[in-house]
């Protein structure tokens, strides 16, 4: 999901040579919790609730704002945004196309919507955010390796030891996954009950190293977990921008099966 | 007989009438930190009436929040000697509310010695 699709694009601005109390005014006015300063049609800062709190009424905005705002750019992941928010401890960020003004953009906005995309197990996010992101590296070009995970007889577990058994495999299992991914190169979800994707823009020794880490067994509880994992190289399709997320997925949850009846066959 | 009235209303005008000094501006300004007056619209105002001549210095201090400097002064004395000069002698009157004025004048003495 990209910040174009949460910002507000009707955003309130004012310049930097009006007085926190007007500033004050135009908040209440127009019902915002912040105004993105402008001077000349260059944006120079951001003015919030909070700054106008902490500062006297009769001094100017260009006072008491946060100048040169942190920036997101409207094709960014929302997930990238939340990032950057949590980096710089702030509550919303200005969009910019360039030198244009975009939109604007709050935490709470993004909670609220990603909310719907975690998954309470384990932390992660499901299907739809990993679905988001191989779409939008397909259709820039970007090529990416896509892991299938699939943990090896996780019902008969559950069968032997019980759902509650089964839930710690997988927080267990995805808080292994979760340690292995490096920030900005692997986005990593819950696909479905025993199923996890990660996408990687790491090279094919990363990407490798990747599909041996998650294929290695993690113990739980005193039980072997394996999994199986099917590895797409995007790269190495023919034609890989005609793809669609869903013919690379498939292939990598097909490789994941076949890894699996192999193993089952070897055992 | 018409009526004859006692009121009377009256306004007394004082003018007192002095050159302005232009710039009007003092050699420094302390700016505390909840002044009603903050640096940017200091250095602006600075810049309205004597462009180039001031210069706004930001610090980090508990209440003073920038030091508006007349650049001729800066030229004079090293920025950090001074400011240390005026923090120390600022911070024990501002309140951070406060925006002071001060006027520096420097004098220098020079004695030689040459050989006759």
């Amino acid at each position: 999901m990209e910040v174009s699709e949460l910002m507000t694009t009707s955003v309130h601005t004012i310049s930097s040579g009006k007085s926190i109390a007007y500033a004050s005014e135009r908040m209440n006015e127009r019902k915002v919790g912040s105004l993105v300063v402008m001077d000349h049609g260059t944006v120079c800062g951001i003015i919030t609730s909070r700054d106008i709190r902490a500062s006297h009424p009769n001094r100017i905005v260009a006072d008491a704002m946060t100048p040169e705002p942190i920036a997101v750019s409207s094709d960014q992941f929302v997930w990238d945004a939340v990032k950057i928010m949590d980096r710089h401890g702030i509550e919303r960020v200005v969009v910019m196309d360039g030198d244009r003004l975009a939109g604007l953009v709050t935490r709470e906005e993004i909670a609220i919507k990603l909310s719907q995309y975690a998954d309470p197990l384990t932390g992660l996010y499901r299907a739809p955010y990993i679905q988001s992101i191989g779409a939008k590296f397909l259709k820039r070009g970007q090529p990416f390796h896509l892991l299938f995970i699939d943990l090896n007889e996780f019902g008969l577990i559950n069968k032997r030891y019980g759902h509650p058994f089964g839930d710690d495999v997988i927080r267990a299992f995805s808080d292994r996954l979760a340690g292995a991914v490096a920030e900005g190169r692997d986005f990593l979800s819950r696909y479905a009950g025993d199923e996890f994707v990660m996408i990687t823009l790491g090279n094919e020794t990363e990407a490798e190293e990747l599909v041996r880490y998650a294929a290695q067994p993690v113990a739980v509880g005193g039980i072997a977990v394996s999994s199986a994992v099917g590895h797409v190289d995007v790269h190495r399709e023919s034609d890989f921008s005609k793809l669609s997320f869903r013919d690379v997925l498939e292939k990598a949850s097909l490789l994941s099966t076949s890894r699996k009846m192999s193993a089952v066959a070897e055992s | 007989m018409g009526e004859k009235s006692l009121y009377s209303r009256r306004a007394t005008l004082s003018l007192k009438i002095s050159e302005f000094e232009v710039p009007p501006m003092q050699d420094l300004l302390i700016i505390g930190k909840r002044a009603p007056i903050g640096p940017e619209a200091v250095r602006r105002m600075a810049e309205a009436l004597s462009p180039e001549q001031f210069t706004i210095l930001k610090l980090d201090h508990p209440r003073i929040e920038a030091v508006l400097v007349r650049n001729s002064i800066l030229q004079m004395l090293d920025r950090d000697v001074l400011m240390k000069i005026v923090l120390e002698e600022a911070e024990r009157l501002i309140h951070d509310t406060m925006v002071l004025r001060s006027e520096l004048k420097i004098t220098v003495s020079v004695e030689r010695e040459v050989e006759l």
